[in-house]
């Protein structure tokens, strides 16, 4: 009953976090003055070119950083998850730091790398600068940034898949031919569900993307929502302009179920408790981990760096700290919060999922997905809906909104990695203490958070990152004076020195590697203690 | 009256019967073995007593009461006052001994906050822990981690326990060892006991009743003779 009871509260707060602002949005695009009309609808694709440019340029960025993130994720995910790569774990930590920095940093980093008098620049002729900086300006560019940006994406999840394949049936085909072969014929077929999927996330989340488009001027269709509610102020248009991109989420993820979904789920059972074989590179490994290296320097180090050389000016700094240090204060503690909300929803959630303890367990499941692909804008369009009225003014004038808006859009993270780690954590491990007479959430505190503990401060430092981070959503519900660390650096990029820019950016990238390290370090005393 | 009664118990699985129509009855203080092969549902009915699953249809009673009937539980597993010892023993990693103890019996509604720690003390010298009560259970070894788990299922001086092939993965002299540590406590507590196993040997030594099964049903029933006559080890 206490289960059963405390679920649905969760699942009933999601829907009024997650849920009801989208319906909300939709409902205020048909209706105006109180009468339903398709006026909005009308007006704003009165002109269907202008809609339709922004939507195809929308569409190729998407396929085609999702196309490449795959090509280039799943030969690293196999190479850093299942071959015996010198230092593949530092690699796969450094090849993975795009994902914790928000896309438009990387804009800004390679802006500095590539620009006409960026750092490359005092290398190579002119002429050729010119050339790059003019490629970097546009769809090229949009798809090398977004590229490095969530390629890790694909990465990780083949390398979290390719652990997921039982050993006996690799090893039953080593009986037969060499691991190319085995790699080709059953390792990758076998996987093949989880790398589609990570296609569809970068699918999804490069359609979402705001930040890297506008900075490279690449007029994509998400720009439009924010145009319609930051610039005309026009909520109805807003509304109507995010519910082509609502419907195209809903259309990948209907694809996802209908084609993936019992296919990722059956990869986990198999493993618990099971060692994976690794592929010996033998002669090829030092020549795979120099073409890694490389790779991981040109997607990684090199933008940073140019960032870092780009903030070295003597006040700029100083200025950083002057214009954004409130900024900074409040995305720490927005994020501390978020997290620790995150944390807990994910959590329940999660259990929920891995237990199927409601009938709707898979609704849950698709709703937190759907929240965690759909662009932030129009998250944050739907909270407006729903909270911006009288009644509920108090709530729309706050900080609320913010941890309101991480809520909807990132549960899903959290609640997929309770799901994977409760994959590990033995049921009768529960069932004992319920034997002992201890209530539901006795048994969840005391015995089964401790039992997930590596996984559950997993959650919260994903979740903390991904708050920190936070653009989309939280440029547009952030009360007036109140407004994060990401959302001042981009106000000022309008009219910042680059030099300031590329301190505040720095200063974010810090602030999110040390959190990642001190946490990390919490993590393997955790594990340690075991 | 009996301690633990079934009554047309059915339980299936995407449609297969794993238990079909048991009917059964297991009286206060007697060692029953529920013997039979891998897949034979003799965990599932363990699972059904201790209400960790719920039967299709049939009822179960406990002491005359029932506690699952009509396809639903009317008794949830933490109210039935049932010590139970699981297969892979399902120990808690970050717990000390103590602290395994000290958890079970706080939901015990019948042990004083204040009397908890000599409870506690009692049961560790009964199982022979004393000396390891600050452990965790992966400072334990095999043996040690087995008597953990029984005082665990002890420790609220439950009037029913359960073992679920609490033996199964233990070496052949640590095995016989815990029998009989086994058979020693129960003559100490008097509780009822049901024993799941798939070993003929160890059916015999502990039950003063088996019950083998086969495909959901029971094939034989009777003295622990028929552990080493009919039933078939696997």
């Amino acid at each position: 009953m206490q289960r059963r009871l405390t679920l649905l509260l969760v699942v009933g707060a999601l829907v009024i976090i997650g849920l009801l602002p989208l319906v909300m949005m939709l409902g205020k695009s048909f209706f105006v003055d109180d009468t339903l009309t398709f006026a909005v609808y009308e007006k704003l694709f009165a002109d269907a070119r202008v809609q339709w440019e922004p939507m195809a340029h929308s569409l190729t960025l998407a396929s085609l950083t999702a196309g490449f993130a795959m090509v280039l994720g799943v030969p690293l995910g196999l190479l850093l998850g299942k071959t015996d790569l010198p230092f593949r774990r530092a690699l796969a930590v450094l090849l993975s730091v795009p994902l914790l920095i928000p896309p438009y940093i990387l804009a800004v980093s390679w802006f500095n790398f590539l620009a006409r008098d960026g750092l490359l620049a005092r290398f190579i002729p002119a002429r050729t600068a010119e050339l790059m900086s003019g490629w970097l300006f546009g769809l090229p560019g949009c798809v090398w940034v977004l590229v490095g940006a969530f390629m890790p994406v694909v990465m990780i999840l083949t390398m979290v898949y390719v652990h997921a394949v039982s050993p006996r049936l690799e090893e039953s085909g080593r009986l037969i031919t060499r691991w190319p072969g085995i790699l080709r014929h059953i390792t990758l077929p076998m996987i093949m569900p989880g790398i589609l999927f990570g296609g569809m996330l970068v699918f999804l989340l490069a359609l979402g993307e705001v930040g890297v488009p506008m900075f490279l001027r690449y007029p994509v269709y998400p720009v439009e929502t924010l145009t319609q509610f930051s610039a005309f102020y026009d909520f109805g248009a807003a509304a109507a302009a995010a519910t082509p991109m609502l419907g195209i989420t809903l259309a990948v993820l209907a694809l996802e179920r209908f084609c993936l979904r019992e296919k990722t789920y059956r990869l986990r059972p198999v493993t618990s408790g099971t060692r994976m074989l690794l592929v010996s590179l033998g002669r090829w490994g030092v020549p795979a981990f120099l073409a890694v290296s490389l790779l991981a320097a040109a997607v990684v180090a090199l933008p940073l760096l140019a960032l870092i050389v780009a903030s070295l000016s003597p006040f700029a700094y100083s200025e950083a700290w002057s214009k954004a240090a409130d900024s900074l204060g409040r995305s720490l503690i927005f994020a501390v919060f978020g997290a620790s909300l995150l944390m807990l929803f994910g959590f329940f959630c999660g259990y929920l999922i891995h237990h199927r303890v409601l009938r709707f367990w898979r609704a849950v499941d698709t709703l937190t997905l759907l929240l965690f692909t759909l662009p932030g804008t129009v998250i944050g369009v739907g909270l407006i809906a729903l909270w911006n009225r009288p009644v509920t003014g108090f709530v729309y004038a706050s900080a609320a909104m913010v941890i309101l808006a991480y809520l909807a859009q990132y549960t899903a993270l959290t609640s997929r990695i309770t799901l994977a780690t409760l994959g590990n954590v033995p049921h009768s491990l529960e069932e004992a203490a319920q034997m002992t007479g201890a209530p539901w959430l006795a048994r969840i505190f005391h015995v089964v958070v401790p039992a997930a503990l590596p996984g559950v401060i997993a959650a919260w430092l994903i979740g903390f990152i991904f708050c920190l981070r936070d653009l989309g959503a939280s440029m547009l519900v952030y009360p007036p004076g109140q407004d994060t660390l990401p959302v001042r650096i981009y106000t000022l990029m309008a009219n910042g020195a680059p030099s300031l820019i590329a301190a505040l950016c720095v200063i974010v990238v810090s602030v999110t590697l040390t959190s990642l390290a001190i946490l990390g370090s919490l993590l393997r005393t955790a594990l340690s203690h075991r | 009256m009996s301690a633990i009664e079934l009554r047309d118990v059915l339980k299936t699985y995407d449609g297969r019967r794993v238990v079909d129509a048991i009917s059964a009855s297991v009286e206060r203080s007697e060692r029953v073995v529920l013997l039979g092969p891998s897949g034979c549902g003799k965990t599932t009915v363990l699972r059904l007593v201790a209400g960790l699953e719920v039967p299709d249809s049939g009822a179960i009673s406990i002491n005359g009461n029932d506690v699952s009937a009509g396809g639903r539980n009317l008794v949830e597993p933490e109210r039935r006052h049932i010590g139970m010892v699981f297969q892979d023993l399902a120990l808690w990693p970050h717990m000390t001994v103590f602290q395994h103890l000290e958890f079970a019996l706080r939901y015990d509604k019948l042990t004083r906050p204040t009397d908890r720690p000599g409870r506690i003390m009692e049961v560790l010298e009964m199982v022979r822990l004393v000396d390891r009560a600050h452990a965790k259970p992966g400072e334990l070894s095999g043996g040690q981690q087995q008597r953990v788990a029984l005082a665990r299922a002890l420790v609220t001086n439950p009037a029913i326990v359960l073992m679920d092939e609490p033996l199964s993965s233990l070496d052949h002299e640590l095995n016989l060892h815990l029998r009989g540590e086994i058979l020693r406590l129960h003559a100490t507590l008097g509780f009822t006991l049901v024993y799941v196993t798939h070993s003929r040997e160890e059916a015999a030594d502990i039950g003063t009743r088996v019950i083998a099964m086969q495909d959901g049903r029971v094939k034989d029933a009777g003295t622990p003779t028929i552990a080493t006559t009919n039933a078939r080890d696997t």
